[in-house]
Formats: C-alpha cells, structure tokens, sequence
C-alpha cells in the first residue's frame, strides 16, 4: 500500500478530486441508461427538456420488456453460456498456460506463437466456416453452438492471463512436493493451482464478460427467440426496421449488466485480495 | 530437475515401481506435450480449419452462394488500389492508437490512486467494471443517444447557455466521428485496465517502497524506478490484449455509425463484413480480414518474445 | 489379437455405415410426407402486431388447414443478411426467407426457382407491377415472391410547412430547396441521411441523382456513367441542399437517426419509410396530425424517382420440402389470407398485386397513398444498369451515398465525381 500522508487537501487532490472525475465518466452512460428507462416516450424524444432528469417516472418499459419479450430467458441463456464456456475455457487454458510457463521443452515458442495468433484472427474471417461446422454437427439454433465457439475467443486470453500469474508463483514450493515425490500432475493440481486462484478469477472474470458480450457468433448460430443471449435477443427484437425501442433497450442493458456487477464485485475482492495473499510472494 | 526419488512424505505415495511408462509421462516434454495436445486439437479444429478457409477464400473471388474461382492475389491487388481500404488502413491505426494510449494512462493512473486507501472502496470497485460487463451493443446504444448533438447534455448547456446551437456534431463530423468512438472504447476498456493494473500494484511488496524511501528516493522516483518495472510484465500484456482487440474492434462502430461519415470512422473489421455480408464478396471480405494480420503479427513478435520461459 | 480387433473394428464401420445406408432411405422416403413444420425468417417489424399475426393467426390457421407448423423468426433488418448468407453458405437453418433489395440474385443459386407460383399468385391478384421483376426475376427466372415495397418517401412536417407559406408539397428539388431555406430560418431545418445507414440514404440520393438525369453505370451494366454534367449538377445541388436546409450531424447519421429526429421535432422534413408516420400516431398523436408523407421532388428532367425496396419471399434450396414451402406461400399471398396481414401492416408494406391498388388499406390512411403511386417510378440502386453483384458492392461501398456526403462536408464536386468513377472503375472493371 501506499504510505498515507497529509491531511484532507492532499487526500482530495491524489484521491477524491481523480476517481470522482473518472467515477463521473464511468457511470454517466449508466445514469443516462436508467433514465432513459424510466422516461416515458413522450418525454424520451422531448429536446427543450433537461435531458438529465425525469419528470413523470414509467416502469412501462421494464414491464414491457419483462412480459412482451423473452428477456428473462436470454438472461439464463446468457448466463448458462457464458459460464460454460468460460469453464471450458479455463481448462484448455490451465492445460496451456502450465507448461508454457512452468517448463521447457521443444516447440514451446511454436505453441505460444499459436496461442496468441488465435487470438489475431479476426471474427469476420471466421464466421462463415464456423457456421459451416456448426451446422454440418447438426447444432443451429442450440445454446451449444455458441458454447463450443466461444472457446477459440477466450482459451487465448486465459492462457496468456494464466502464464502471466503461472510465471509469478516461485518454485520452491512446486520443488519440493517433486521432492517429495509427488508426480507433475499432482503437483499441479495439489500444490500449484491452488496458489493461482487470483489468476483464475480474473481470467474467468475476463472469459465470461466476453462471453456475455458476444454478438456475432451469437446473432449467426441462434435464430430462434428462445436460445438467444441478451445482445443478441435485444437488438433483434428491440430494434425493429428503423425503429429503436429506446427505453426497452435502455432497460434491457440495465438488468443485464447490474446483476454481474453485484456477483463480480464478490469476486473483485478475491481477484485483488487474492494476489496479496502470502502464499503467492516469497 | 530430474526426479531424485526421496521417500514420500506429505503427498501422495509414489509407488516405488515407477514403470517406464509413467517415467516417460514425468518427463518435462512429454508431460507438456500431454497436456498442451488436447487444446491444441481444439483450437485446430475451430481455429485453425476455419482460418485455412478464410485464407483460401481471400485467394477466390467468391460470391456468396456461388462456387469460387481461384484468382491468386487479385483480391489483395483490388484492396491495394481501393482508396477506402487505405483509409480503413489509417482509421484502424489512429483508432487503435489512441485508445490504446489513452487507456494505459488513464488505466495506471487510475489504479494508482485506486491503491489508495479510502471508504467504499469495494463498492467503487464493483461499480468501475460496470462498462466492461455491459453488453457492448447495448451500452452503444446508450451512447448513441448522448452522442446525438440534440440530447447530449454537452450540447443542451451549450444551447441553455446559448452559446451555440446545436452545438458540435459528434458523429457527424469526421474527426469528431473518430474520437467519439475512442472515448466511447476507452469508456468500455479503462476498467479492465484499472483493475488489472490495481492487481498488478498489488503484488508489489511494501517494504521495495520502505527502502527505496529510506535512499532518499521522490514520490516520481519510486513510481519510475519502483512501480513502472515491476508492473512492466502486466503492463505489457494488458497492452497487448488492447491492441488486438481495439485493431479489431467490430461492434462499437458497427452500431454507431457503421463506418460513417463518408468512411471516416470505418475499420478493418467492418469494412471486410460490408464486404463480405452487403456485397456478398465473401473472397474481397476474407482479403480485407487477413489484411489486418500482418501489422498485428509485429506485435505479436515482441509478445511472443516476451512471453518467453524464463524472461519474468 | 491386434489383427483381430481391427478386423471387428472394421466390420463395425460396416455395419454402422450399413445402418445409415438404412436410416437414408427411411429418410429419403419420410421426405414424400409432409413436414411437420417449416420456418419462415422475417425482419423484425416495428409494427408489433404484424408479427403477432403471422406468429398466431395465420401460422394458426395454416396449421389447422394443414397439419404444418408454420415457425417465424425474426431478425432485426440490419442482422437479416447475415443471417440469410449464412443459412444460404451452409444450407442449413430457416425454410424461407423474406429477402430484400438486390438479394435474390446475391443469394440466386440457393434460391428455389418459384416462377411457377409466381405465375399463379399474380393472376389470383390481378397481375404483378412490372418493375418489381427488376428485383426478383434473375436471368428469367422468378426467385421470390414479391410482398411489398417499403418505400421511402418525404415525411414532412404540414404545420410548419405552412408557417412558412408553403402550403402543397414542394412538386421539384428546387422547390423544396426554397422552402427549406425559409423552414431552417423558422428553426425548423431538414433532416436527411447522409452517413452509412442501411437504406434512408440510398433512399434519396439515388432518386435525386436519376432525377437529374444522372447515372452511376450504363445500362450495358460495364460502363461507368457517373461521369457526367448531370451528376455535377446533382452534386451541387446536393451541397446547397444541405448547406442551406440541414445541419452537419445528417452527415453522420444511421437510419435510426431521423425517426428519432422527426419524433424529436428536431427537423421539418426527411425521406423515410412510413415509419415516422406510424410511431407518431401511436405514440406522439400530437405530431402524428401534423405529418404527411409526399412523393419524391422532380428535378431538371422533369421526372421523379424512388428507390425500390422490395421485399419478397423466397425458399431455400436446403428447405426440407420444396413442395410444401411453395404451397404455403401460394396460401399465404392468396388475397383473402394475405389481405389481413397487409391491412395491420397499414400499408407499411405496398403490395406489388395489382388487385390491392384500390384495396381499403389505402383508404385506411389516405397519407399513405403516395406509396401506391411512387410504385411505378421505382428501381433498385443501380439503376439502369442491370442487377448485379457489382452494383451490391458499389451499395456496399457506399459509392454514390459517399459521393454526395463528401461534397456536403465540403469537397469539390469535381474531386468527389472522379472519387466515384474511379471506385466504381474497380468494381466494374472486366474480369
């Protein structure tokens, strides 16, 4: 930490005066999302208004949202895909991270140049191939065939997020559970992993906001109403012709995105805390 | 590191007659071979294969729904002569550019004065990632409406105030257009890099600061000869991560203004699906999505020397 | 033992493949009954209950009348054509698909020739509009069924129109120049797409180009004809236009941007489809009073233009039963069925059968009727040149749209002229 000095000013000024301008930026689009949805439609398009306050409050659109949309369905897709994937994802990932970071043995350059060009190719590239795939396997229209894509997304970003943490830990400790015997895999799984917890929690809590966030692959593979995730549910049926259903949209993003923050910021602390506690320094 | 077999003591019994099978699995290589093949096989499948075709596809002038001509380089020739590509070309770079710059400094200062202690501290946390975990498409369209020089509240104080009316034109005018969509990715990507960096702080021990203050050593001289080296490794792989993806960005623009106006704010992502999608191009589109791997791949050489064994 | 296992591997393979050898037969023979059900991909419509109708009444009836479920799923109309190349790429997913501007000769080989129904439907309605088989007939060959045009006409303000003294619909572009200069000194300026949207800036731009007399390709469909004093003057005009009566954020916008701006009383005038209209009335009457829709402003030549914008029906070649999807649409645009759909849809959707030219959805809302009548002076992008994919690339490229966006933000006519020809060169040139 930091050492504390001076008093309030030199605190307002290295403290309060940054993070309340950088709070300010970061969560004006959420202010602005939260009255768009609550602003009736007559007041949304009103310009000679403050645009920043509401005067007549309406739930319509959440209601509208709740009952006329399968929103709350997309939400548990969403969830359900993201977390599978992202599961998926950290397993390929530990499988390539821990040996790139830990051990050396020939062609290690190769597969880590590989691991990261994934990375590089670029979705539009990708796309009409994958669908190709993903048909021929028989697997349209089921939340499968996004959990089996979003993979090549993520295993990238969790193996060189988990490289970064694996190359931080200190070997003693893997040192001496080989010399006492135990095999690599055990060392792995029993010494190793557990002392990278921090570096799991933030490479899932990377794999899954991407997860989550995903559109392409999502608006290509699910056509049906009932298999979509938000994005992908929202803007094909909240945006319709040339018509945006602003305050839906405004609210579709709201619950969508307030819920995960409530979950990550349990884990935000393990992901912090997590890396400053003992075991991984010295 | 060969394995001197002492007698097991806390883990689990290794059994004394470790059979030539099972020392072949506890060889350095060969263990890393076992674990790294079944990812491999899986990004070779749904990578590898489909990046084979997209290559392939850039070769052919392929309409959609049609078969294919081999045409060797002819897409990329058409793309060399098309002045919108080049503009592609250097929209991409300022984009990502500026973002990414922005997003380095904005990000480690934030997490400098995050490392701070202070009051909801937690509760500052949680919110700061709210842009990251929002669907992007949707928080663009939030945007959308503050970007319209009609609403933006920049614009109505502007007009209340009457100093100008409408006032500036956000995603109308060229350079506006531009750096609209990099505040906008920077809004999105700042958190990630904040709570990264923050991490990254984190694990630098206390007492580096305690002797480096003892010598004597300024606020700045800590931060440069302390903070920056050892946050160098996270650094650089936050930066890497938002490169690539700002290079490649896709939804942010496609929702804005879809490369508007006049192709001032268009990418290579967007471009190549205008192509491939609007126009049915499939082989042009496929030459434009490849056309963005060469200047990624030079980064990708000083990651993957970073990355590296042994080099942390 | 190894030899062994692979001989009982091997005559598993057999077997397995005898198997379905088997279940390909029984296959092939279940394709000679009818499906149980057959998806129709649609665009998501603004109009909420036209989508309700199809979903429940018709896919009802259709069901009760056939025993075939009738599954719609929509797709935002920005989404559709990815959609619609992947399912055509890979020969998977929906039966059908509604299919748009140029996109039955995009998607040409995967499209089931339906001249026969084609043939069928027009004389149950009284015979097709001709210029319609510009977008659906490929190399004589019907690939879709026509629906309807979505047309994009001027969407005005009639109060404001007449503050200012302008009382009938400017009849030319100069004319609606005049009162655009006199509606943005009363604070009320025009609107109109200039940025990268879909379709409300092909929407004009082409008709103002051939109402100058303007071209961007020959009617040989090779040689590039934008070259000319005709599209100069377009392009002046252009400028001034929105010099004089717009503001620069047009410049930027999507085609969201002027239904939100129209709704916003920000602007007096824009070209839209009749979705202004519609939203207005439903949710801000105040406006929808005083919004009229006209036909597009003749310029020097004396004739005025619109875009085309068809939508149509069309099948897959993948679609599981090719017989059974034809019947259904030959059901579902049989007038007494499919009149219900158009009549929710207050004539969003112009039909292109004659049989509706008179048909009560017009007199529904009679400031709707200029999207009858805009129907024979309609062509697709391009025109005249012949449909092609060279012609969706230039659409793609944003060639002409561009053309008059970079001389509004200030580029000379002649400089933003050769920008075009030479793009369209490339795209056009032989290969």
């Amino acid at each position: 930490m930091m050492v504390e000095r001076g008093g309030w000013r030199v605190k307002s000024v290295r403290l309060w005066l940054p993070l309340g301008a950088y709070m300010i930026f970061t969560l004006f689009p959420f202010y602005w999302m939260a009255v768009t949805s609550l602003k009736p439609n007559s007041e949304l398009y009103n310009r000679k208004i403050m645009p920043l306050i509401v005067y007549h409050p309406t739930f319509k659109h959440y209601v509208d949202l709740l009952t006329e949309t399968n929103f709350l369905v997309w939400t548990w897709n969403t969830f359900l895909v993201a977390t599978i994937s992202t599961a998926i994802s950290l397993v390929f990932g530990v499988m390539l991270a821990y040996p790139l970071a830990r051990m050396r043995f020939a062609g290690s350059a190769l597969i880590a140049f590989g691991v990261a060009a994934t990375y590089l190719v670029p979705q539009p590239l990708l796309f009409i191939p994958l669908a190709d795939i993903i048909s021929s396997l028989g697997l349209n229209d089921t939340l499968t065939s996004v959990i089996l894509t979003y993979p090549t997304l993520l295993i990238p970003f969790c193996a060189w997020l988990l490289m970064g943490y694996f190359r931080s830990v200190p070997h003693e400790l893997e040192d001496a559970a080989r010399i006492d015997g135990a095999t690599r895999l055990q060392t792995m799984f029993k010494v190793f992993l557990p002392l990278c917890t921090p570096g799991f929690i933030s490479a899932g809590i990377f794999a899954f906001t991407l997860a989550q966030n995903e559109f392409l692959y999502a608006l290509i593979f699910l056509t049906q109403t009932d298999v979509r995730t938000v994005p992908v549910g929202a803007i094909a049926e909240l945006v319709k012709g040339d018509v945006f259903y602003w305050g839906q949209l405004m609210a579709a993003a709201l619950l969508g995105s307030v819920p995960v923050a409530i979950i990550y910021s349990f884990f935000v602390e393990h992901y912090v805390a997590g890396l400053t506690a003992g075991a991984v320094k010295q | 590191m060969s394995t001197t077999a002492l007698p097991a003591a806390v883990y689990v019994p290794v059994p004394r007659r470790a059979s030539g099978f099972r020392r072949w699995t506890e060889r350095e290589d060969v263990f890393s071979w076992l674990m790294i093949i079944p990812p491999v096989v899986f990004l070779l499948l749904l990578v590898g294969y489909p990046l084979a075709y997209g290559v392939w596809l850039s070769l052919e002038n392929r309409p959609v729904a049609r078969a294919g001509t081999f045409v060797g380089l002819a897409n990329f020739i058409a793309d060399a002569h098309d002045p919108v590509f080049w503009q592609v070309v250097q929209n991409t770079f300022v984009y990502t550019f500026f973002a990414t710059v922005l997003k380095m400094v904005g990000g480690l200062g934030l997490a400098l004065v995050m490392n701070q202690d202070f009051k909801f501290k937690n509760t500052v946390r949680a919110l700061m990632l709210l842009p990251f975990i929002v669907p992007t498409v949707l928080s663009t369209i939030a945007w959308m409406w503050i970007l319209d020089p009609a609403f933006a509240p920049v614009n109505w104080f502007l007009r209340y105030l009457n100093i100008a009316n409408p006032g500036p034109s956000w995603l109308g005018n060229a350079h506006l257009a531009m750096m609209s969509l990099i505040i906008v990715n920077v809004w999105r990507g700042l958190p990630f890099y904040g709570i990264t960096l923050l991490a990254g702080l984190q694990t630098i021990s206390p007492e580096l600061y305690e002797a480096a203050t003892i010598d004597g050593a300024s606020t700045w001289d800590r931060f440069v000869y302390v903070t920056l080296p050892l946050l160098k490794p996270v650094i650089y792989i936050v930066t890497m991560f938002s490169v690539i993806f700002t290079f490649a960005d896709f939804q942010l623009v496609y929702v804005l203004t879809r490369g508007g106006p006049a192709n001032a704010t268009h990418l290579f992502a967007t471009y190549a699906f205008d192509l491939a999608m609007g126009a049915g191009q499939l082989g042009l589109g496929a030459s434009v999505a490849l056309a963005m791997l060469p200047p990624l791949a030079l980064i990708i050489v000083a990651m993957s020397i970073y990355m590296k064994p042994n080099k942390s | 033992m190894a030899n062994i296992i692979r001989a009982a591997s091997r005559r598993d393979v057999l077997t397995i493949s005898a198997l379905s050898a088997v279940g390909g037969l029984l296959g092939a023979a279940r394709v000679g009954a009818a499906p149980k059900s057959m998806t129709l991909m649609h665009e998501s419509s603004f109009i909420p209950p036209y989508d309700a109708y199809i979903k429940t009444t018709m896919a009802q009836a259709y069901e009760k009348a056939t025993g075939i479920k009738i599954n719609y799923d929509v797709v935002s109309v920005g989404s559709l054509q990815t959609r619609v190349t992947t399912a055509a790429e890979t020969g998977t997913g929906p039966d059908m698909s509604c299919v748009y501007f140029n996109w039955p000769y995009l998607f040409d080989e995967k499209l089931v020739d339906v001249g026969d129904i084609a043939e069928e439907i027009g004389k149950k309605g009284g015979g097709w509009h001709d210029n319609v088989k510009e977008a659906v007939v490929v190399n004589g060959k019907w690939k879709a069924i026509p629906f309807g045009n979505v047309g994009q006409l001027m969407n005005y303000r009639t109060d404001w129109f007449d503050e200012v003294g302008v009382k009938e619909f400017p009849d030319t572009w100069d004319g609606l120049l005049e009162a655009g200069i006199k509606l943005k000194k009363a604070g009320h300026p025009f609107g109109y797409e200039l940025g990268h949207g879909f379709g409300d800036n092909h929407g004009w731009l082409y008709p103002l180009l051939w109402s100058y007399g303007g071209r961007e390709v020959d009617t040989d469909g090779k040689t590039v004809a934008i070259d000319s004093a005709e599209t100069a003057r377009a392009v002046d005009f252009c400028r001034e236009f929105y010099q004089k009566t717009m503001f620069e954020d047009v410049l930027g916008w999507t085609d969201v941007s002027n239904n939100k701006a129209f709704l916003a009383e920000q602007i007096s005038c824009t070209n839209n489809a009749e979705s202004i209209l519609y939203i207005a009335k439903k949710d801000f009457p105040d406006i929808g009073k005083v919004t009229s829709q006209a036909q597009n402003p003749k310029g020097p030549t004396g004739q005025r233009f619109h875009i085309l914008a068809p939508w149509s029906h069309a099948i897959f070649t993948h679609a599981q039963d090719v017989k059974a999807a034809k019947e259904f649409l030959v059901w579902l645009m049989d007038p007494k069925n499919v009149a219900g759909w158009y009549d929710i849809a207050v004539s969003y959707y112009a039909p292109f059968l004659h049989m509706f030219d008179n048909a009560p959805m017009w007199t529904a809302e009679p400031r709707n009727l200029p999207y009858r009548d805009s129907l024979e002076t309609s062509h697709l992008p391009g025109w005249p040149a012949p449909i092609s994919r060279q012609q969706g690339e230039s659409v793609a490229k944003y060639v002409v749209v561009d053309m008059f966006a970079k001389a509004c933000g200030g580029k000379s006519t002649k400089e933003v002229i050769a920008d075009a020809a030479a793009q369209l060169k490339q795209i056009f040139k032989p290969a």
